[in-house]
């Protein structure tokens, strides 16, 4: 819209050469950020011998189907793709129906309270929870929770808290305050409102919350390698990491578990693209 | 207080509304925080039943006996100063790039971002396969080339394997900085923009004098985050090397992560782990500082 306007305040050269220069090393530039992703690809579809004889990015010749159903079967992918799946399933919409609830509160209900707690909860997106991966463990264990699904979704619920409350909030307290008064003089609840005013109109900013977090959840590897010890609990990034230690004399076949590792988080952003960069961005730089 | 009465007053939905989060934050979140520095002066093997104090002995064991410990601190810093140069400077590049009307931006914008969201640890194992010194695509393509000469054992060599890893996590990272520029560009001032090219200002003036001035807060939160995530190493170093070759590539996450739950010393490993939180906290605590100052201005 701004650019429909400039270029009538300003006559556009027909073809400017920075721009053509421009645009061909930004194509150049993503042919190299590409070209891993190929390499993988054609590698999960060439045999063993023929990963050997071609070039690296030459098209296989006879697409090796079989690399995915044997690396499946020998990397256990049915299991820790379940597991994987039931973590996501559970953890991201409740994880974002907490911290949308809490940013409502700090951000609608005055308690005199809310800046302190604000800062409080904010403080955790800033620290790494890598440091503290054994007081976790710790912790998890003296509930006798090592190995299970609420023994590592309860973490992961607490260190998606910060982020999400930080994003819910700044977009919660952006709507005017007469709006929620007035419903509290009708005789609504504050639960009321929430569930009937601010989450329907927040679905934008939840979707986007919701595609970054299934992503991250998905993902996630350290705390999992702490917290779920038992092969059977594993998810699909200790899954994988097991495989590559064991399987790793079949390139083909490491390749195709590579490729359906990532696949699904990458069907995800191929298809909530733009959402991404809302999700992202509505916190982060316009604060 | 009856229950009936706690759902009717404001504040008390208030405490119901935020329960849920604030106890799963605190007890998972915070209260392990609060324990690692408790157990950083203590002497505990994580299954004796009593935690020994030990006052500073963890500490003075890390900073004066601990070879490894001085390496990781290093690579730390190595690793920080890298990630706080490359990647942002390479997604601005991009950003500034990809901010023009050009024909492709947006599949362009979406490559550039994938490996974002490929996980750290997937990450890894491709690139530990592409740094195969014998079959892997930088040896086949050298040898295509006929460079073999420079061709080296790229994670196998203690004076490579750190650049090595670092080469594919700025692979990684640089869709995070690019994103967030250009959403920062769209805060870019286009009637000023137009107005210095009716005057006459050329690129790079147009650049250094309207650009570069409005991007400043997008510029110093990419820095910080930059920072912070560069901090948190430790899937992509675990997935790559696990801290080898002779602890080359060893970082001070992964050392922490080692110490406690595999050389089974919880006390030196939390010592460890402090020493991150505190340089994690003097870069933080100025920044959220900063951001809430800037918040009140803007209101």
């Amino acid at each position: 819209m701004m650019d429909g306007m400039s270029s009538s305040v300003i006559p556009r050269k027909r073809r400017d050469p920075v721009l053509i220069g421009l645009w061909i090393s930004l194509v150049l530039v993503a042919l190299i950020w590409l070209a891993p992703v190929v390499f993988i690809l054609f590698t999960s579809l060439k045999s063993e011998s023929e990963i050997f004889s071609s070039a690296a990015f030459a098209l296989p010749s006879d697409f090796q189907w079989s690399n995915f159903s044997v690396a499946w079967a020998k990397g256990n992918f049915n299991q820790t793709f379940v597991n994987s799946s039931v973590i996501t399933v559970i953890k991201v919409p409740l994880g974002l129906l907490i911290s949308a609830m809490a940013a409502y509160a700090l951000a609608q209900i005055p308690t005199g309270w809310n800046k302190l707690l604000l800062v409080f909860v904010l403080f955790g997106a800033m620290i790494p929870f890598q440091v503290m991966l054994a007081p976790l463990f710790t912790l998890v264990n003296s509930m006798g929770l090592i190995d299970t699904y609420p023994g590592i979704i309860l973490p992961y619920l607490a260190f998606g808290v910060p982020y999400q409350v930080f994003i819910l909030h700044g977009f919660f307290r952006a709507v005017p305050k007469e709006l929620t008064e007035a419903a509290l003089i009708d005789g609504a609840s504050h639960f009321t409102i929430f569930r009937r005013i601010f989450l329907p109109v927040s679905l934008p900013v939840l979707s986007a919350l919701l595609i970054l977090d299934f992503v991250a959840t998905w993902n996630e590897f350290a705390m999992a390698l702490v917290l779920l010890q038992d092969k059977n609990m594993w998810n699909l990034p200790l899954g994988l990491m097991s495989y590559q230690g064991q399987f790793s004399n079949n390139y083909g076949q490491l390749n195709a578990a590579i490729v359906m590792t990532v696949l699904p988080a990458t069907i995800v952003y191929l298809i909530f693209q733009r959402y991404f960069v809302s999700g992202l961005t509505s916190g982060a730089v316009k604060g | 207080m009856t229950n009936m009465d706690l759902f009717q007053t404001p504040r008390g939905q208030a405490i119901v509304l935020m329960a849920p989060a604030l106890a799963v934050y605190s007890l998972f979140a915070i209260w392990p925080m609060i324990d690692v520095v408790i157990l950083s002066f203590q002497d505990w093997n994580g299954i004796r039943e009593n935690r020994d104090w030990v006052g500073l002995q963890n500490y003075h064991h890390i900073l004066y006996n601990d070879p490894v410990f001085w390496v990781a601190f290093r690579n730390t810093v190595i690793w920080t100063i890298l990630s706080v140069v490359f990647p942002p400077l390479l997604g601005l590049l991009l950003a500034l790039g990809l901010n023009q009307r050009l024909i492709g931006r947006a599949p362009l914008r979406a490559i550039y971002y994938l490996p974002v969201i490929i996980a750290p640890i997937a990450v890894a194992t491709m690139w530990r396969w592409m740094y195969d010194p014998f079959f892997g695509l930088f040896t086949q393509m050298l040898t295509d080339m006929g460079l073999s000469r420079w061709i080296v054992d790229w994670l196998g060599d203690k004076e490579v394997a750190l650049y090595s890893i670092f080469v594919a996590y700025v692979w990684q990272s640089v869709g995070f900085s690019m994103v967030l520029f250009l959403a920062g560009l769209q805060s870019v001032d286009k009637s000023l923009i137009d107005a210095a090219h009716i005057d006459g200002a050329n690129r790079r003036e147009i650049f250094k004098h309207v650009t570069l001035p409005a991007l400043r807060p997008t510029i110093t939160i990419v820095l910080v985050l930059s920072t912070i995530s560069s901090l948190k190493a430790f899937d992509i170093v675990y997935g790559m090397t696990g801290g080898g070759p002779a602890q080359s590539t060893q970082m001070l996450a992964l050392w922490a992560f080692t110490q406690s739950m595999q050389i089974f010393d919880y006390g030196r490993g939390s010592a460890v782990s402090v020493v991150l939180l505190a340089i994690t906290l003097v870069i933080v605590v100025p920044y959220m500082r900063w951001s809430q100052r800037r918040e009140e201005e803007a209101r």
